[in-house]
């Protein structure tokens, strides 16, 4: 675990902010715990995209104590039911609303409006408020590493993908795998199966023993909140990686790494800035430069010239002066996606609706 | 030396509203034990499961909300089951009525227009009849099972409802998310109560309550059905047609599931989304089983089932527990209640003990 790196960074900056905000947080410390309160789809269970949400809050737990109250709501389905929810918990009180899902997204935003006082995170949304930030992460970065690793062991050329739903944030993940791939083997090819859900073991082993059949030897499960796709290539015999917490358990052998995504910096920095009157909602894309995106447990397999050559990228990304999607990047359709030394602006990543050349399967429509 | 159970030639009435009672408090019993072994308060959490959800207004204008589609659908369930046409897609109907009756808002944004909503009512309940005629058809032609059919019929209508939410009804403007856009004012069903998410579908919801009643116990034909289910042999002498009973059974069920599929997402949805597929459909027939398959009975039950739901989140919310222990209190509860009413309509009889009536 790559915590303690994470907690050294914080703990730097609270003891600035906390010394900097002087003595007005710590009366409103001392009158009434922060009320915050996340929202997640699924359970928050021992992996995946809830999981990572509920492990964000730990280090606020950690630094603030008896002065924040944190309430972890899961397995909330979208639509009426989180919208009541949502509505009942800043009714008793939350100051500091979690919403951990895109389809909370209308009735967290009705509730920002009606509430200035309340902050609300929303993760994956675009809509922006003063007091109402969506989030998202940066995992195109590191799909990208993931996609120069997997080239180097693939044996086949053929990589496959088993994602969940079509939208932006999972596109641009598989796009990036196939870059990063290509900037090692110009040839490779991936294949990619929705299969229309975040959590559906059965549905995601069979994608993924059909990617096998078709000789894909290296897997990107990609935002799948089971360890299905995982124990299903440990048993195959091919590589494996997925997004947000490590399954190396079920993949002893080969488990590729986890493109690992750690929300406390941000959690952290959005808490400081409601408890000192600073919060300002901002659409926070947030990467590897943020120490939210991290990859962790790398396979030792991986040849010692490839790990090399994925740290100083790594560190390219961390330092700005590398982006996985700069040009020239081709479209599958053959036209030009980015044209030469330009470099796609966020908002084009975020509704980015179209696959780099080497993606062979076309996008559902 | 064993138990046998006889049939109570008259069930005590006195008994069939304690029993009710009973197994409340064994469920209290059971699971406080559980939360004094979790270590949460078990006065705030039986405060938030039970109380709660009437104590305020707003929270039981949820309730309300919540018991509206439950007891659509459980009335129009009821009918069937009494005739012994068990349809257990209910789900499926729900969901054909939400796409039927967005199928509005999705193709004509623009449209303006105090019409919009009721026709949208109307259309989810033909959608809803039209997925249960298809069960109907097969099983008066073909003799299939419904109880099968219509359970499968479900599944269909999910992966239906996932086409056109990532297909041809996706919001342009949504990031390719898997839903469709926000309907127009004009398409949404009018509130009951300003400041809650009440609305009229819950008034059709009581009259449709009231039309089962008159139907089941008062007509004919209701009466056919009834028997048709109790004796189907001696209704078939009697010139009664079994086909009868099972299309009118199924399109019945699929009206009321449908009507209510499109009342949710006109009413709190406001927007076709996955989400709309939340059980509603399955929960509906505990509900018209504890309401003892009987107009009165299910308006209980269904008010019953829903305040539970708004409890447990309540108790999620307010006290702290985990969604799993939720779950084991409303299982519990519903396990402790069936054993009740089995009790109420049997008793216990050893072996070998001389057998009274």
């Amino acid at each position: 675990m790559t915590k303690p790196l994470n907690r050294r960074r914080f703990l730097q900056t609270s003891a600035a902010t906390g010394l900097a905000a002087g003595i007005a947080p710590s009366i409103a410390h001392a009158q009434d715990p922060l009320g915050i309160a996340l929202v997640v789809p699924s359970p928050v269970g021992e992996v995946g995209w809830s999981h990572a949400l509920a492990m964000g809050l730990e280090p606020i737990k950690a630094e603030y104590g008896d002065s924040v109250n944190i309430t972890i709501l899961e397995n909330i389905p979208e639509g009426p039911d989180a919208d009541r929810i949502m509505n009942k918990v800043v009714a008793d009180g939350a100051k500091f609303l979690l919403a951990g899902s895109f389809g909370y997204q209308n009735g967290a935003m009705q509730i920002a409006r009606r509430n200035p006082d309340v902050t609300v995170l929303h993760a994956s949304g675009f809509m922006v408020a003063p007091n109402f930030s969506p989030f998202a992460a940066k995992y195109f970065q590191g799909t990208y590493l993931m996609g120069m690793a997997a080239a180097a062991l693939s044996k086949t050329g053929k990589l496959g993908s088993v994602s969940a739903f079509a939208i932006p944030e999972l596109i641009t993940s598989i796009n990036a795998f196939t870059l990063g791939a290509q900037s090692v083997n110009p040839d490779i090819e991936v294949s990619v199966v929705w299969v229309n859900s975040w959590f559906d073991p059965a549905q995601e082993q069979d994608a993924a023993k059909a990617l096998l059949a078709q000789d894909c030897d290296v897997i990107f499960s990609n935002a799948q909140d089971t360890p299905s796709v995982v124990s299903v290539c440990e048993e195959a015999g091919a590589y494996v990686f997925n997004l947000n917490s490590s399954m190396k358990k079920n993949a002893p052998t080969k488990y590729l790494g986890c493109v690992e995504t750690d929300w406390s910096p941000f959690f952290m920095e959005s808490v400081k800035g409601h408890l000192d009157g600073t919060f300002e909602g901002r659409n926070a894309f947030l990467g590897v430069e943020d120490n939210v995106v991290k990859v962790v447990d790398w396979n030792p397999d991986i040849p010692a010239e490839t790990k090399a050559k994925i740290d100083e990228v790594e560190a390219a990304i961390a330092d700005g002066s590398f982006h996985p999607f700069t040009g020239r990047i081709v479209k599958q359709d053959e036209t030009v996606g980015v044209e030469d030394g330009e470099t796609l602006p966020d908002e084009a990543i975020v509704s980015m609706d179209w696959h780099v050349a080497g993606v062979t399967t076309p996008l559902p429509n | 030396m064993g138990i046998r159970m006889i049939r109570r030639t008259t069930a005590s009435r006195r008994m069939a509203v304690l029993a009710p009672m009973g197994a409340l408090a064994l469920a209290i019993v059971l699971n406080f034990l559980l939360y004094i072994v979790m270590g949460n308060d078990p006065a705030a959490v039986f405060y938030a499961l039970l109380l709660e959800p009437f104590v305020s207004w707003s929270s039981f204008s949820e309730v309300l909300l919540k018991m509206t589609p439950l007891l659509l659908i459980a009335q129009g369930l009821a009918i069937g089951f009494r005739a012994k046409v068990i349809n257990i897609g209910a789900e499926g109907q729900f969901i054909l009525g939400a796409i039927f009756a967005s199928a509005i808002p999705v193709w004509f944004p623009q449209a303006t227009g105090g019409w919009i909503w009721p026709l949208m009512l109307l259309l989810g309940g033909v959608g809803g009849a039209l997925w249960a005629a298809l069960p109907a058809f097969w099983r008066v032609r073909l003799n299939a099972s419904e109880i099968l059919v219509t359970l499968m019929m479900s599944l269909i209508a999910g992966q239906l409802l996932a086409y056109l939410l990532v297909g041809p009804w996706k919001d342009p403007m949504g990031f390719n998310f898997p839903q469709t856009v926000m309907f127009q004012w004009d398409a949404m069903v009018p509130t009951l109560i300003p400041g809650t998410r009440v609305n009229v579908a819950l008034i059709l919801a009581l009259l449709w309550t009231a039309l089962a009643y008159v139907y089941m116990q008062k007509s004919f034909q209701g009466y056919q059905l009834v028997v048709g289910g109790l004796a189907p042999h001696a209704t078939a002498y009697a010139g009664f047609s079994e086909g009868r009973a099972v299309w009118l059974s199924l399109l019945i069920g699929g009206f009321a599931a449908g009507l209510a599929g499109a009342a949710e997402v006109a009413g709190p949805m406001g927007q076709l989304q996955r989400g709309i597929a939340s059980g509603y459909g399955y929960a509906a027939i505990i509900v018209a089983y504890l309401g003892g398959l009987h107009p009165v009975g299910i308006l209980f039950s269904s008010l019953f089932m829903a305040a539970l739901y708004i409890g447990g989140d309540n108790a999620m919310v307010s006290a702290g527990l985990p969604v799993a222990a939720v779950r084991v209190f409303q299982g519990s509860l519903l396990c402790c209640y069936l054993a009740a009413i089995v009790l109420v309509r049997y008793r216990l009889v050893r072996d070998g003990q001389e057998v009274t009536a």
